[in-house]
């Protein structure tokens, strides 16, 4: 479990690092562009049928050819898709218990797998800021967005935040009973959230001390 | 000359019952620069947050705090957080937009300033704390030091009269320190600052005010409060080393 948080952590930061360091083509195009046609690829690709195996490739072979232009590393979209992948695992579940569902599991895990490269690609080439500014362009209620960058600003705070006190906690933890682990990250947790409260107070007050209303 | 900062028997309880502030009382004349000195816990953050209405919960305008003549009352609050700028002590939680420029912009624009003008001031104002084309940056990845200049830029551009500054030199190098302290020393707004370094307070402060346990425990020239080293020891503070090489007269 730990470990895995300090992963998210690490493939977190890579994100904005490759925003920083990387340049192609696709990093270049127009934000709009690519929210716009990454939406209809979503939408398509969750409406089309699943017999239309040949459309499915097609688009399968767009986002490679993409990925490939946009020089993001191989390795890295593989692991954000492996990260993302317990949606999709979650999704096929469901859909295996259901009557027509062990027929066209596969079809479904496809089709999610395409919609989260699909994610993967844009949010990888295109800056925050710019999303934001797409979203504001078109009318997105303001405090909508205001959320969403306060959430994706803070987002690496908390995280850095859990971070060091997975390792304050690592550094004195010496038994190694699973049932104490789960515990301590129960308090870890518990401790996480009163300290993002209290942040969120902190930054309201040093909003409001710049004349926000 | 006038007041720009008045206070006067300032209380101030927490929700959990513990008093902070027990009857604070000094008054700041403009364009001096004092330190207010202070173990921690000692009340310091909690007064800041005062000068500008942000703390108490509720606002009275009991006229406990004055800013520039006028006390620090609910409809007030608008004019007095423009002569007030106040730079809090942990960068991220100052610095909450996406990139630098949009952060620093986020004051004038409050101020209902014009795009051009809001602009004009983000330029101005990052060339002022040395980060002139850092505009674009990501908040979330610059150094401690420069988060602490952007967040600085960020309370510059509103152009306050007072500037107020929680620890600003805590966590930096001693490059970082150096250069903010120099900056500081630029700006010509009256200035209140809290902090531990106290070679700061010698270099820049000609005033210095020690809080503990929310009262007021001494007030008085810089070289003789930090040069009494009982009164020092007393506070969680000690008498600097710098003073053994500089002599006020």
């Amino acid at each position: 479990m730990a470990g895995a948080q300090a992963k998210g952590l690490v493939s977190v930061h890579l994100i904005h690092h490759f925003h920083g360091r990387h340049e192609s083509p696709i990093h270049r195009l127009p934000a709009a562009l690519k929210l716009g046609l990454a939406l209809v690829i979503i939408v398509a690709t969750v409406l089309a049928p699943i017999q239309w195996r040949g459309w499915f490739l097609g688009v399968a072979g767009l986002l490679v050819l993409m990925a490939i232009v946009s020089r993001l590393p191989p390795f890295f979209l593989f692991r954000r898709l492996l990260a993302l992948s317990p949606f999709v695992l979650g999704v096929v579940l469901v859909n295996a218990y259901q009557p027509a569902g062990r027929v066209n599991w596969l079809g479904v895990a496809f089709k999610s797998v395409l919609c989260l490269l699909t994610v993967i690609l844009v949010s990888n080439t295109t800056p925050f800021s710019q999303i934001l500014r797409v979203l504001k362009s078109i009318r997105v209620p303001a405090l909508l967005i205001t959320t969403i960058a306060l959430m994706h600003r803070y987002l690496f705070v908390l995280m850095d935040e859990a971070e060091r006190m997975r390792r304050a906690r690592a550094s004195r933890t010496f038994t190694r009973g699973r049932r104490f682990h789960w515990r301590a990250l129960a308090t870890v947790v518990g401790q996480l959230f009163i300290r993002a409260s209290e942040r969120a107070e902190r930054i309201y007050d040093a909003m409001c001390a710049r004349g926000w209303k | 000359m006038n007041a720009a900062i008045e206070i006067t028997n300032l209380k101030y309880r927490y929700h959990d019952g513990t008093e902070a502030l027990r009857g604070v009382s000094f008054c700041i004349t403009s364009g001096e620069c004092v330190a207010l000195l202070g173990p921690n816990g000692s009340g310091k953050s909690t007064l800041l947050l005062h000068l500008n209405g942000i703390l108490p919960e509720k606002l009275s305008g009991d006229g406990a705090v004055k800013i520039l003549g006028e006390p620090v009352a609910p409809e007030k609050l608008e004019a007095v957080r423009r002569q007030v700028g106040l730079v809090f002590q942990d960068p991220d939680d100052q610095l909450f937009c996406p990139t630098v420029q949009e952060d620093v912009a986020f004051g004038p624009q409050q101020l209902g300033l014009g795009d051009a003008e809001v602009a004009a001031r983000v330029q101005k104002a990052l060339a002022q704390v040395g980060l002139a084309g850092f505009g674009h940056r990501a908040t979330h990845h610059l150094s401690h030091g420069e988060k602490r200049r952007v967040c600085l830029a960020g309370v510059l551009a509103c152009e306050p009269a007072i500037l107020i500054l929680d620890e600003p030199t805590s966590d930096l190098d001693p490059r970082g320190r150096r250069e903010f302290k120099a900056l500081l020393r630029q700006i010509p707004a009256t200035k209140l600052i809290a902090t531990h370094d106290l070679e700061l307070v010698v270099e820049l402060c000609s005033r210095a005010i020690v809080l503990d346990r929310g009262s007021v425990v001494a007030d008085g020239p810089v070289f003789e409060l930090l040069n009494d080293e009982q009164l020092m020891l007393e506070h969680g503070l000690e008498r600097p080393h710098i003073l053994w090489h500089v002599h006020p007269h």
